[in-house]
């Protein structure tokens, strides 16, 4: 429960920057708080296999590393709450954190709120997700074993997404919007040969066709103009992320597509103020990118609070 | 009070029990089911005068899910009086969830 106590650091957000960011500030003896609305790991928690994180070389599943990397900074003196933060003044001497839990105190906060999946923004899109939309094929393929799916998307997760899914569901259309996808080469052979996948280029979905469950889509070819139904069990979208930055407006420098402006550094428009990992404006964003930025804002904090504010 | 793994008449029987009861409906190999877990169990411990916890493994009592109508997952239910008294599909947040138990027994 929050109080009158003055953290050093609050970290928002409980995925892999933010435990790195408590980890590394709890070894310099700073007194570090991580403010978790569900459950450590954030994206990388629903991700089955993380193949590319060094030093797991049969791979591991995201829950568990998050796992890990919360007891890691806990050995070390971190705290955790499970607090959906309601609002934040981060230009305020110290810091206040409104919460589900109660208001927080901190010097220097660490914003590690992340990213989640884009929606097309159809009419219902969010009352039909767990009822044939999807945004991970990982976690739910396997409820459309035989079954017929879409993919939207064109990218390297769309195509992962049809891949595993290929090897799930009955028949699989993967529908892009332009006429060549946009993946990394090691998935166009593969695509290619699976039998039960069939593309639909130059198209957008423009209609979720359903009762209490999602039954289809509309699509419309971009060329032509022209309209089909597409009846399906499940459709998958993966068109890409979308930072969780909706409560930093006005307070903080964000570019044209809602992430937060910060170098190398992770510093902020405002002192004391870090932000790391997927939220943060960046060329790759990937777990081991994520903590790095972790180690790097636990150590401008460090310096920001060594100067005595 | 711990979160308790139960089966259909173990449910049963604490359904009618002085305390409401709520119940996880999940599966082993259900993401969204994993990542709200901590936060059932910190819940759980919290309201644990007030209420009793409990999880059904779906895929161990496929007739219960379906006679509870739980077609996606997680799904948590609220009993009260041996009655549902709501339920909520895969809460974002343990504040969603406490929302959920305040507003479903008026408390």
């Amino acid at each position: 429960m929050g109080g009158s106590h003055i953290y050093d650091m609050i970290v928002v957000g409980g995925g892999p920057g933010g435990y790195t960011a408590a980890l590394y500030a709890a070894r310099a003896g700073l007194d570090t708080l991580v403010l978790e609305k569900l459950s450590a790991g954030g994206q990388m928690a629903l991700t089955e296999a993380i193949e590319n994180y060094p030093g797991f070389e049969d791979g591991i599943d995201g829950f568990t590393l998050a796992e890990k990397m919360q007891r890691q900074a806990e050995r070390f003196g971190a705290g955790s709450e499970y607090a959906q933060v309601e609002r934040m003044d981060l230009s305020a001497s110290p810091k206040v954190l409104e919460t589900s839990e109660g208001t927080f105190y901190a010097r220097t906060v660490v914003l590690a709120t992340g990213a989640g999946p884009r929606q097309l923004g159809l009419p219902g899109e969010a009352a039909l997700t767990g009822r044939g939309v999807a945004y991970c094929a990982a976690c739910d393929g396997m409820r459309y074993k035989d079954r017929t799916v879409v993919v939207v998307g064109g990218g390297n997760s769309a195509a992962a997404d049809a891949l595993l899914l290929s090897r799930i569901a009955g028949k699989v259309i993967l529908v892009h919007r332009r006429d060549t996808l946009r993946a990394t080469k090691v998935y166009h052979a593969p695509l290619m040969q699976a039998e039960n996948l069939e593309f639909r280029w130059n198209s957008t979905v423009t209609e979720l066709l359903h009762g209490d469950a999602l039954t289809g889509v509309r699509l419309k070819d971009r060329n032509t103009g022209a309209e089909t139904e597409v009846p399906c069990d499940g459709l998958f979208i993966s068109i890409g992320r979308t930072p969780a930055t909706e409560w930093a407006a006005g307070q903080l420098e964000l570019d044209q597509n809602g992430y937060i402006r910060a170098d190398e550094t992770t510093k902020t428009s405002l002192p004391g103020v870090y932000a790391v990992g997927d939220v943060r404006t960046k060329p790759l964003r990937q777990v081991v990118t994520a903590v790095a930025d972790g180690a790097t804002a636990a150590h401008m904090a460090e310096e920001y609070l060594a100067e005595g504010v | 009070m711990a979160v308790i793994n139960m089966n259909r008449e173990e449910l049963e029987q604490i359904k009618n029990g002085d305390k409401p009861v709520l119940v996880d409906f999940w599966a082993p190999w259900c993401g969204y089911c994993r990542r709200i877990g901590p936060a059932f169990e910190k819940v759980a411990e919290e309201y644990g005068d007030r209420l009793a916890a409990a999880k059904i493994d779906i895929d161990e009592e496929p007739r219960l899910a379906e006679a509870e109508q739980v077609e996606v997952i997680p799904t948590l239910i609220l009993y009260r009086n041996g009655k549902r008294a709501g339920s909520i599909v895969n809460p974002g947040s343990k504040a969603e969830i406490e929302q959920f138990i305040q507003e479903a027994m008026g408390w």
